[in-house]
């Protein structure tokens, strides 16, 4: 009996060490905001080093929740965050319709592009990326898709749109519901095709297997909008600390650690910033 | 000798059945009583009702005169004990077992312990305080379940049959120690039993029970000369040693 | 195959270097699982014991509800924690959404029904007038229920072995309630998601072996503890 005692010490202890992380005092709150992300922003690494900086420089403290463009918006709409960083235009634009937002501004962008296997079976490369998806679904070849409501769902579904085409229910068009790393596993697997962000590309692409097959169209840029929350419909955002955040990102310093972000580890820059400018300059 | 407990239209219904109706019951200090009967006859529900340990229907149980009110129960089992057919005992050594009644009304382990020992000589199993209590034969372990009881000093021992499900040499042995270590303790006691042996060897009255109902009670020797049914008769017969 | 060599490779030199990172994530692990585990022991048990001796209207019904709750999906649980726990919720005042408290909270919800249903099946499982000869010995109701948990010491130990092995290999509602966020409620499980998402194979791999190794070796300690006590 004498080891249980000791066992419930240890635990015990252990408890206690657990306390001081679930301790927080009042005015702690106000420190804190909630930033509602897209997993592939959070998988680019860009913000594990943008957030400590933001951190240490204003005091507050963030919870970067990373989810598809979706989740963070409906997020938003419930006043469960206090800032959003997504890539999703046209929900963007709804979500600023209804209200929800109080202000939206352009922080950065970077591209998709369509990847897929070497052989490339639907004979996509190089054309535009509204061909190749008539060509993706003509050949009846495998695609690979995030079926998320994420910001690179959306896209994607935006360009069948403007194909003319409705891949629900056919046998060729995969919905992986996970994540981009996964979904780039998933079309690498059954060599197909896939709509991605060249970030998470570039991370993985030495164990794919999978080449850029359609890149640099108009229609495949990826823009970010920084949207701050509306308190007055959610009292308990904080929309100081989300105007802090917004700010930050489009401070210039900010926009030089991001343009510069990716270089050394894949010789080129993952995002490009684009603080100020405006959308139609982007060609969208 | 006075009344050391005392029972009143004891009535008690076990899953809607009537199980035991009993006007007047009472045991005196020091008295040995035994209760005989069929299976079925109401012996366990007499000795669990008398420990407040079965709820009654109806009566009033007196401990020397003072009621036993449902927040005194504890403090009246704690005058008392009670041993079963089986030794239920706990699984730790026999010392502990042993201590463990004492340990129970705020005794110190050392003291009750020390007390423990001498329990279990009384019993002659003093050599076996280190043994695990899963190591024991049937005779050991009943025997180490009485030194449990005896431990805590008891005015009153209740004992359900206690001796059901040991072999006749060990029961034959046993319940001479036992007779002899309550007359030497002055121990009040009620033997639940449907074995002549216990019966006849230790007690004063004898009590025979049949369908919840007392049907005839006496000095055993009364009792065997009249036998009021069936069973008492079968009982006369059956014969082991002594009486 | 190269993959999973590759994986051990780095698995062992994040563990030999002693990775602040990983260190950080496995120690958050064991923080919030064996807070969440203790959690529940104090109310499973004294539940367990109790629905296992006393008698009430609707005991089985509620004994059943107990045992349902045993194979609760954690990621139900952790969708309903999360909406409880959201700032608009019915509990947002207590303000601990995405933190490891709330993670802890999730887990004790998934736990307790575990360490009940165990109880209440190791208790019953005593001999049948145990409890009135520990009565009968003069023991109140909370000595009686000390010693009868004491005697049922060893499958309680099993329950307290199912109720960990619960929580620390759960993910989805550790990710629900906590967010992974890095530093604050990134723990062995839900880092690892994260790096399969990321591709990062090596990575999850490691941190994966590290959550093996952790719940192995704790195991093995109740394990030691529970068979050494064992009458034979």
């Amino acid at each position: 009996m004498k080891k249980t005692r000791y066992l419930i010490a240890a635990a015990a202890l252990l408890c206690a060490l657990a306390i001081p992380a679930t301790a927080a005092g009042p005015d702690a709150l106000q420190k804190i905001i909630i930033l509602a992300t897209t997993t592939s922003t959070q998988d680019s690494g860009l913000l594990d080093v943008l957030v400590p900086l933001f951190e240490r420089e204003s005091g507050f403290q963030v919870k970067t929740i990373s989810v598809g463009s979706g989740q963070a918006m409906k997020m938003g709409e419930k006043g469960e965050a206090d800032v959003l960083l997504v890539h999703s235009p046209e929900a963007e634009k709804k979500f600023m319709a209804d209200g929800f937002g109080v202000t939206r501004r352009l922080v950065m962008h970077n591209d998709f592009i369509v990847v897929g296997p070497a052989t490339d079976p639907a004979k996509i490369k190089g054309v535009s990326a509204a061909d190749a998806m008539k060509r993706i679904a003509q050949s009846g070849s495998v695609f690979a898709s995030r079926g998320d409501n994420s910001g690179t769902h959306a896209k994607e579904k935006g360009l069948w749109k403007g194909a003319a085409i409705n891949p629900e229910g056919q046998i060729w068009y995969q919905q992986t519901g996970l994540g981009m790393g996964q979904t780039l596993n998933v079309a690498a697997e059954k060599r197909g095709y896939t709509l991605t962000d060249r970030a998470t590309y570039l991370s993985l692409k030495k164990r794919l297997g999978l080449e850029i097959l359609v890149e640099g169209d108009s229609k495949l840029l990826n823009i970010y909008h920084v949207i701050e929350l509306n308190q007055v419909s959610w009292p308990k955002v904080n929309s100081q600390g989300g105007k802090a955040f917004a700010d930050f990102m489009l401070a210039k310093k900010t926009q030089e650690i991001i343009g510069s972000f990716g270089v050394d580890k894949f010789g080129a820059p993952l995002f490009f910033p684009d603080a100020g400018k405006k959308p139609e300059t982007l060609g969208l | 000798m006075s009344n050391l407990l005392e029972a009143e239209n004891l009535r008690i219904r076990r899953g809607g059945v009537q199980v035991l109706d009993l006007p007047r019951f009472s045991v005196a200090t020091e008295e040995k009583v035994a209760v005989v009967g069929p299976n079925g006859a109401g012996k366990s529900s007499l000795l669990l009702g008398l420990a407040c340990l079965l709820r009654r229907e109806t009566g009033t149980i007196s401990f020397k005169g003072e009621p036993v009110m449902e927040r005194g129960e504890t403090a009246y089992r704690r005058k008392i004990a009670m041993v079963f057919q089986e030794p239920l005992l706990f699984d730790t050594t026999v010392l502990d077992n042993v201590a463990e009644g004492l340990r129970i009304r705020g005794k110190g382990r050392e003291e009750a312990r020390d007390i423990a020992r001498d329990s279990l000589e009384l019993f002659k199993v003093g050599q076996l305080t280190g043994r695990s209590a899963h190591k024991l034969s049937g005779g050991e372990a009943q025997r180490v379940s009485l030194a449990r009881a005896f431990a805590v000093k008891p005015e009153l021992i209740l004992m359900d049959e206690p001796f059901s499900s040991l072999d006749l040499p060990t029961r034959i042995v046993l319940a001479e120690d036992l007779g002899r270590i309550l007359h030497e303790s002055g121990t009040a006691a009620i033997i639940a039993t449907h074995d002549r042996l216990e019966a006849f060897h230790v007690v004063d009255r004898l009590l025979v029970l049949d369908g919840g109902i007392v049907v005839q009670e006496g000095r055993p020797s009364e009792v065997m000369a009249q036998p009021a049914n069936a069973f008492v008769a079968a009982f006369r017969r059956t014969s082991y040693s002594g009486l | 195959m190269d993959l999973i060599l590759d994986g051990i490779r780095t698995a062992l030199s994040l563990i030999f270097s002693l990775d602040r990172e990983v260190l950080a994530v496995t120690l958050l692990s064991l923080k919030v699982s064996c807070s969440a585990t203790l959690a529940s022991l104090f109310i499973g048990i004294p539940a367990g014991v109790l629905l296992a001796l006393s008698d009430f209207p609707g005991r089985r019904f509620v004994i059943s509800l107990v045992n349902t709750g045993m194979g609760l999906p954690p990621v139900v649980v952790g969708l309903f924690v999360t909406i409880f726990l959201w700032r608009n919720g019915p509990l947002g005042f207590l303000e601990i959404l995405y933190t490891p408290a709330a993670m802890i909270l999730a887990q004790a919800v998934i736990a307790t029904p575990i360490v009940t249903g165990i109880t209440i099946a190791s208790i019953q499982n005593l001999p049948a007038n145990l409890k009135l000869q520990v009565r009968a010995l003069g023991a109140t109701r909370l000595q009686t229920v000390w010693i009868l948990v004491r005697e049922a010491r060893l499958p309680l130990l099993a329950a307290v072995m199912a109720g960990f092995g619960g929580v620390i290999s759960e993910v989805g509602a550790s990710i629900m309630v906590g967010g992974n966020i890095k530093g604050q409620t990134r723990v062995l499980t839900t880092a690892t998601v994260m790096e399969t998402g990321k591709g990062d194979f090596d990575v999850a791999i490691a941190l994966s072996l590290i959550l093996l190794a952790l719940t192995f070796g704790v195991n093995y300690l109740l394990t030691v503890i529970q068979q050494r006590e064992r009458p034979r």
